[in-house]
Formats: structure tokens, C-alpha cells, sequence
């Protein structure tokens, strides 16, 4: 049983070969290759995307600047936090839903993270353990008043971000605290600073984690209940309650994993910066949103995948990367970035409906 | 018939990328006349009325109004030709008054430019009056009855000048003293020369209502007949191309030990919803093997009765004892009746039933996954064959398991439900309205169905509002009246007379 939507990417994990496996090779007729390429619709994209940046990047030395390994590396450590995000953030539209609260409870998080370690003196894993349960918990909140009482995600979270952002207000004073590495007072563990570091000197370590999670994701969203129960909620939730699917336990768990994320995310930002400002990851929700958009995922719901996220998320990254190489101004990235995600939703309404 | 016919159709086919939904279809439709159009699911009736109305512009063959041939370029066009549609789904705005309805997008002006409301108020309740319909035409759409607001739809056909009319389905939705005005309305239609174009399953309706019938088969024409000649037989015969003896079955096995057991339910809800009709004091008892029926009006609270069973009914007290094996039983919610063996199969498929845009294999297994898992992860190999077995056993006609459920026929999307709810291996199943809307060879089977698994010993509680459905299949039938049991019927007793008798509330005696 395939998800509604497979982004090729979910085929990459090596298992033993369904039969009716997805194929890029040459489709049978053009039936077929209409739908395959609205099926790897984001993928298609990301190539195109990727293969455009090497063709405009600057060449120095006789070196592509853009296919450097250095700048790869940066792509992916660029695009960790908000891909995170958007990995629990494709959950949450999957229902059907939204969260709006997820950049106000990554800056909650950093400030978590830098209090907990440097004005309180507590090792990592205490630290990390207290953060992603503080996060989860607000995200499990939300999902429970948005189940219990049956408000809109969009106004519990949109709610939830105000509450989130004045609480890592009053927590840090409103100023940024920075970490110091040390082990006097006031000094966090060295260890945390391994967030900005990277494996071997190439592997970035939020990308290794983005990568980790993403793939994790992807597998649970391909192959288990948990997962069918999501796209059922989002195909039709009274079928779904009806079909005896736990609709209520689902919803706070999805908004408790896009918390979780959120909050770990946070961690990373901390680890990235050496700091936790309040103000952190302002307009994150957006830049999460608009990968899973450009990802092929339905905003109503019920179809999408977790591939076209990471793809999505990747495609975001290369644009801001090869639009900074080429010295173009941000506000023109940010133009650019808004035509993507129209012409994504663009092409999703081209695809060939189901009579 | 009058010399002419308002609308000459010929040779008309369409083609649907490799499927032929119509081929050279002829068909006339005269002034004053009711011409029913009748077929399974899929046989090109939709096909043939889309283009009729516009919304199919591309087609072979030819179109004559009035004797000139036209060529619409959409709805409005046909609409302008004098052919209005009154669709299944009808196109009201809820929030808006009947007036408001009816002139939706032509409103009268005053001088000023502003909508004439006294104007539009007068020429609303002149149709409403034309049609015998005593209503407000200040009222919200959103408080009529259905019949009602068909009767608002017609008036808009009517104030548009309407001379052919195009009703699919116009009585699925309505209870029978409504749907005696609506032949009552349709009699006056005819009277006024209005063609009419009636498209129904229910054989009794066209008997009555109908002057010619013509019956679609595979997209091609079977068949003109006149009703008042032709036998049901025959005319099944046409549709389904093959004589259908064993429609109803007979021969039922003697039914078990008492299985559910309903004494004085009744449900207070914490919010009273208008048009909800909750339980108010429902008695009735089936056995394992036993087919049980639920008659009564529209509103009566069989819906209402079924959701409270099956915990999915609205939050609210209740009172009374409901046992299961003799144990209490009193579910939380479908998960818990489900977890109990309690089945339910819901009146509205497309919404509450299924995921269309889902696939057929994904909603076959929605309802038994945990069975179909080893720590939360989804055997697809086990899947796959559940999914092929319950296809196989229930014959549901799919390309294959992985085409999205909309893309299926009425007939099967409902085999689709079935096999879903069968999956969770039910000892109970509660049915509302198994058939409606399903075409009459799947009709036949899921008759068949209900039959084999009443043989193996399934309690099963079936909502009807078609008699003729609920006496050839119940071994008893229990008639609700605003909520309350009225009258319980055993096989040998109940007649359609008396039903409907108890289900108006005449004579609420005990029948048992």
C-alpha cells in the first residue's frame, strides 16, 4: 500500500521490492507520465532547481563555487532548522491542520536551552531532555484543545504563538542570553557547542540530524497505522472516526511531534548561535509552511508526503544559496521565493483530477 | 404526444478517453410529457443529461430544440433554450431566503439600482403559489425541509421559463408524504407543457409517475417502453440484460439467541440540534442470524438511533438499559462499539463512509489495521492479500486496489464501506439505507450479501425508508414514530399498509 502521494525520495530506503513499485523509468503511456511527474512533482523541481544553480553559479579558480563541498555542507546545515520543522509540520497539515506556533516555540526552546545551562547550571542532557519535554508538552496543549474542543489549529496555534513567544520573554528578561563554554558558573558544557560543528569537518551535525529525522519520518509515514490514521483524518474525519480511528489521540500526537520538533530545533539554534534570544525563529511557521507546500502536501488534508518536505525544504535552501552566491539582494530573494511557492500550488491545481 | 417534440436528441455519443459512455443514443422529449430515464450506475444516463444541459459541450450527434438544432456552449446556454436541471445535490444557498434563491444573480432592480426586494418577495411567492407550496419566501433556505427546497429549485426552473426540466433522482432524499407533492407538483408541471426528464432507481415511482420510459444499458440505448404495458420485469429485464428472479431471497434460516437487546433507550442531548430526532424510548431485540428493519418517516430517529448505537451519536444523557449478550453495553464511541463486534455502514457513503481521493485498498483495511500490524508497522503483504480477498469475496468492480474510491460507482463505493466494516468481523451490523442510490443489479447483490451473512449467524439491524425492501428482506420490522418505538412487526404481519400506518403515528399498538 503506497501513501496517496510518494515523493520518489521515500523509495530511496532499501527494502524488499513491492511490486507495484513507482517507476521513473519511461511510463507506459502519457497518461502515466503526466502523473508521474505531478507525483515527484517536488523532486522534479529540486533537480531543476540544483542543475540551474550549477549552470548560474560563479566559477572561481575553475571551481564551481556552488558544487563545492563546503557549500553543499552549508545548503543542508542552512535549510536543518527550518526542515526540522517542517518535518512535524507536514504531520500536522496531513490532518488537515496547521501550526502556527512552531517559530515562537523554537525561540522558547533556545531560551530554554541557554537558562537551563548557563543561569542554572544543568549538564546537556537534562538541558535537552527538559527543552524537547517543554515543547512537546505546549504542542500536545494545543493539539488537545484543538480535539477537545474543537477550535480551529489555525487559532489555537496562531493563540499558542503569542503565549509561546511572551513566556520566552518573561523567562529571559527579553534579551538574548548568551552561552559561554566553560566549566565555571554561568558557563555551559563545551560539548553544546558540537551543534555548530561539524563530522569529520564536512558533515555538518544539524544536517546529519535534519537528514536523520527527515528519513525517520519518511519511514514512519510510509509503512505504519499511525500514518494511515493521519491520512485518514485528512481524507475524511468523520469516515475516519467512524472507521473506529482514534481521531482525538492522533491529533494531539501530531501537534505533540511538531512541538517536539520545534523545541529540538530550538536546541540547534541555541547550539548554532551560542545564544537564546526570545525573538528567535520569528517567521519560521512560514518557511516550514512553504516547504511543505512546494513538498506537493494538500493544505486540505489527507494526501502528501514526507519526501516532497525534504525536497522542498532542500529546493528553499539551494534558491537563498545560489540567489547569496550570485551577491543578489535578499529582498529580491524573498520575491523570488514567493513566485516558487505560487508556481508549486500552481501545478498542483494542474494535476489531473480523479473524475 | 404532440407532433413535435420540444427536444430531439440524435445519434448523441461521448467518449471518455477509452471508455464510451454514450453511443448513438436517440431521444425525444414532448411537451407535457414525463419521460423517465433509467439505468445501472455507469449505463450513460449522467453522460446523456450533461450534454442535455450544457455542461458536456463536445459530443457527437445532434441537438434539436423547437426543431432548429443548437449547439450550447455551456449551462447558461441551455438554460437560455428553456432547459433547466435539478440536480441530486441541489444548488441552494443555505444562508439566503427562498427569494433571494430563486433570483440569485438576476435580482430585480429599483430605479436606484438597489435589489427590488418587494418585487422579487411578490414574483417568489407567485411561484411558490403556482407550484401549491405554502411557504415564506422570506424564509432561509437553510430552515426548509429537503422537499421543500426542491420546491424552491423548481420555482427557480419555473421563474427561468423553463419548458424542459431535468429531475435526477428528485426523491432520494425525501419521505413519502413529500414526495406525493412532488408527483402532485409534477402533475401540474405537465398540465403547463413542460417536458420533464425523470431519472429514478425506484421501479413503484416511475410506474406511476411516468408516460414513457427509456432505458440505458452500457452506455447504449436498450429500450422505449410505455410503463403502462410493460411489466417490472421486463423493463429490469432491459436494464440489467438478463432476467433477475432471484432479486429478494427467500428461505431464511430460524434466527438465534437474543443478541442486542434495546429496552427504553432514550438520549437527552447536551445540545438539541434542530432536524435531530434523538432516541425517546426505542425497544427492540435481534437474534444472531436474524435481519431485523427499521421503518419510519423522515425524522423518525432511525439515523438518530443507529448512531446512538453505534456511540456516534451526539453527546448527551441517556437513559434506558441496552445489553449485548446480556451485558451491558453503552459504547464511548465507534472505537468501543467496534471493539464490542458492532458494525456500522452510514447512510451518507461519500461523506461519512469514505476517502474518495484514498484508495480502494487503503479503505478496505482503515477499520482493521490493528490486526494488520506487527508493532504499529503495516504488514503490506498481508494487506495486500485481505484487500484482494474481500474484493474477490464481495465482487466489487475496481480497476485495481489502488484507484481512489471516487472513481468507483455508487454500487461499489458502498461494497467498498461493507467490506471495510465486515473486516472488523462484526457480530452486529447496523445498516442505514445499505442501498440508496446503488443501481439494481448491486442492489440484488448486496441483498444477497445480508442474506449469506444472517446465514452465519450476523445480527443485523437495517434502516430502510423503501418498504418493499425492508418486507422482502426483515424477519421483523420495527416501526419508529418521532423517536419512540411504535409498533415491532414479525415477517408474517407486516404489510406495507400497516408500516406506514404506525409510522404516522395512527395506531401505536404492540404488535408481537
Amino acid at each position: 500500500m503506497n501513501p496517496p502521494n510518494p515523493a520518489a525520495v521515500e523509495e530511496a530506503p532499501a527494502e524488499t521490492p513491492p511490486p507495484r513499485r513507482p517507476s521513473l523509468r519511461l511510463p507506459r503511456d502519457r497518461h502515466a507520465l503526466v502523473d508521474n511527474f505531478f507525483r515527484f512533482q517536488s523532486l522534479f523541481g529540486l533537480v531543476a532547481v540544483f542543475l540551474i544553480a550549477i549552470a548560474v553559479s560563479p566559477v572561481r579558480n575553475g571551481e564551481n563555487i556552488f558544487l563545492s563541498s563546503g557549500n553543499l555542507a552549508n545548503i543542508v546545515r542552512a535549510v536543518s532548522e527550518i526542515g526540522i520543522i517542517a518535518v512535524g509540520m507536514t504531520f500536522v497539515i496531513l490532518i488537515g491542520g496547521i501550526d502556527l506556533s512552531v517559530g515562537a516555540v523554537l525561540g522558547l526552546a533556545a531560551v530554554g536551552s541557554a537558562t537551563l545551562m548557563v543561569d542554572s547550571g544543568m549538564g546537556i542532557l537534562p538541558t535537552v531532555l527538559i527543552v524537547l519535554l517543554i515543547g512537546t508538552a505546549f504542542g500536545a496543549t494545543q493539539g488537545a484543545i484543538v480535539a477537545r474542543i474543537g477550535i480551529q489549529s489555525f487559532i489555537v496555534t496562531l493563540a499558542g504563538l503569542q503565549a509561546a513567544r511572551g513566556i520566552a520573554r518573561m523567562w529571559s528578561g527579553g534579551l538574548g542570553i548568551p552561552i559561554a563554554y566553560g566549566d565555571g558558573p554561568k558557563e555551559a558544557p563545551e560539548a553544546f557547542s558540537l551543534l555548530s560543528g561539524s563530522i569529520n569537518g564536512v558533515l555538518p551535525v544539524p544536517a546529519v540530524l535534519f537528514i536523520a529525522i527527515g528519513v525517520g519520518a519518511l519511514l514512519v509515514l510510509r509503512s505504519t497505522a499511525f500514518a494511515r490514521h493521519v491520512y485518514a483524518i485528512g481524507g475524511n474525519e468523520k469516515a475516519a472516526r467512524l472507521s473506529g480511528v482514534p481521531v482525538r489521540r492522533v491529533r494531539i500526537t501530531v501537534f505533540a511531534i511538531s512541538g517536539l520538533l520545534a523545541a529540538l530545533a530550538g536546541i540547534i539554534h541555541a547550539g548554532q548561535l551560542n545564544q537564546g534570544s526570545p525573538n528567535d525563529g520569528s517567521g519560521y511557521e512560514l518557511d516550514a509552511i512553504a516547504a511543505v507546500v512546494i513538498g506537493g502536501t494538500s493544505l486540505a488534508g489527507g494526501s502528501g508526503s514526507m519526501g516532497g518536505t525534504i525536497a522542498g525544504a532542500l529546493l528553499l535552501g539551494i534558491l537563498n544559496n545560489i540567489l547569496a552566491l550570485n551577491n543578489i539582494d535578499a529582498n529580491v530573494q524573498l520575491v523570488v521565493k514567493g513566485l516558487v511557492i505560487v508556481a508549486a500550488a500552481a501545478l498542483q491545481k494542474l494535476r489531473p483530477r480523479i473524475s | 404526444m404532440t407532433e413535435r417534440p420540444l427536444v430531439r436528441m440524435t445519434g448523441i455519443g461521448k467518449r471518455f478517453g477509452g471508455v464510451q459512455a454514450c453511443r448513438d443514443i436517440d431521444l425525444t422529449i414532448a411537451a407535457g410529457e414525463v419521460h423517465a430515464l433509467l439505468g445501472e450506475n455507469g449505463a450513460g444516463k449522467s453522460t446523456l443529461i450533461n450534454i442535455l444541459s450544457g455542461v458536456i459541450t463536445d459530443y457527437d450527434g445532434t441537438i434539436e430544440v423547437d426543431g432548429r438544432p443548437v449547439s450550447f456552449g455551456g449551462p447558461v446556454d441551455a438554460q437560455r433554450a428553456g432547459i433547466a436541471t435539478i440536480h441530486q445535490e441541489l444548488d441552494l444557498v443555505a444562508g439566503l431566503s427562498i427569494a433571494e434563491n430563486m433570483f440569485l444573480g438576476r435580482e430585480p432592480r429599483t430605479r436606484l439600482g438597489g435589489v427590488d426586494i418587494r418585487r422579487m418577495r411578490r414574483q417568489a411567492a407567485e411561484h411558490l403559489r403556482t407550484l401549491g407550496a405554502d411557504l415564506d419566501p422570506r424564509r432561509l433556505v437553510g430552515s426548509l425541509r429537503v422537499g421543500e427546497q426542491q420546491l424552491v429549485e423548481i420555482g427557480r426552473a419555473l421563474s427561468l421559463d423553463a419548458r424542459v426540466l431535468i429531475m435526477d433522482e428528485p426523491t432520494a432524499a425525501l419521505a413519502d408524504a413529500e414526495v406525493e407533492r412532488l408527483f402532485a407538483t409534477i402533475t401540474e408541471l405537465r398540465r403547463a407543457g413542460v417536458g420533464i426528464v425523470y431519472i429514478s432507481h425506484r421501479m413503484a415511482e416511475i410506474e406511476v409517475v411516468a408516460d414513457r420510459v427509456t432505458v440505458l444499458r452500457n452506455g447504449g440505448l436498450a429500450g422505449t417502453v410505455d410503463p403502462k404495458t410493460a411489466s417490472r420485469d421486463e423493463i429490469i429485464q432491459l436494464m440489467v440484460g438478463r432476467s433477475v428472479d432471484a432479486l429478494f431471497g427467500e428461505g431464511r434460516n430460524e434466527p438465534g439467541e437474543v443478541l442486542l437487546d434495546v429496552r427504553g433507550l432514550a438520549v437527552l442531548p447536551r445540545r438539541p440540534m434542530p432536524g435531530r430526532t434523538e432516541p425517546a424510548g426505542v425497544d427492540l431485540t435481534v437474534r444472531t442470524g436474524e435481519i431485523v428493519g427499521l421503518a419510519g418517516l423522515m425524522g423518525a430517529g432511525r439515523t438518530e438511533l443507529l448512531e446512538t448505537l453505534f456511540g456516534a451519536g451526539g453527546a448527551g444523557r441517556r437513559t434506558g438499559q441496552v445489553t449485548i449478550d446480556g451485558r451491558p453495553y453503552h459504547p464511548r464511541g465507534p472505537r468501543a462499539a467496534l471493539a464490542r463486534g458492532v458494525a456500522f455502514v452510514p447512510e451518507d457513503r461519500r461523506g461519512a463512509g469514505l476517502m474518495l481521493e484514498h484508495s480502494v485498498a487503503e479503505n478496505v483495511v482503515l477499520s482493521a489495521l490493528s490486526t494488520l500490524t506487527t508493532l504499529g508497522v503495516v504488514r503490506r503483504q498481508a494487506v495486500r492479500r485481505t484487500v484482494a480477498e474481500q474484493l474477490t469475496t464481495l465482487a466489487v468492480k475496481a480497476a485495481s486496489p489502488a484507484v481512489a474510491a471516487a472513481t468507483l460507482s455508487g454500487g461499489n463505493q458502498q461494497k467498498v464501506v461493507f467490506a471495510k466494516q465486515l473486516l472488523t468481523r462484526p457480530r452486529l451490523l447496523l445498516l442505514d439505507e445499505p442501498t440508496r442510490g446503488v443501481d439494481i443489479g448491486a442492489k440484488a447483490e448486496i441483498y444477497r450479501l445480508l442474506h449469506r451473512l444472517a446465514d452465519t449467524g450476523m445480527a443485523i439491524l437495517l434502516a430502510s425508508s423503501e418498504l418493499p425492501e425492508l418486507l422482502s428482506l426483515c424477519d421483523r420490522v420495527v416501526v419508529l414514530h418521532r423517536g419512540r418505538t411504535v409498533a415491532t412487526l414479525p415477517r408474517a404481519s407486516a404489510t406495507q399498509q400497516a408500516i406506514l400506518a404506525a409510522a404516522n403515528g395512527d395506531d401505536a399498538k404492540e404488535t408481537r
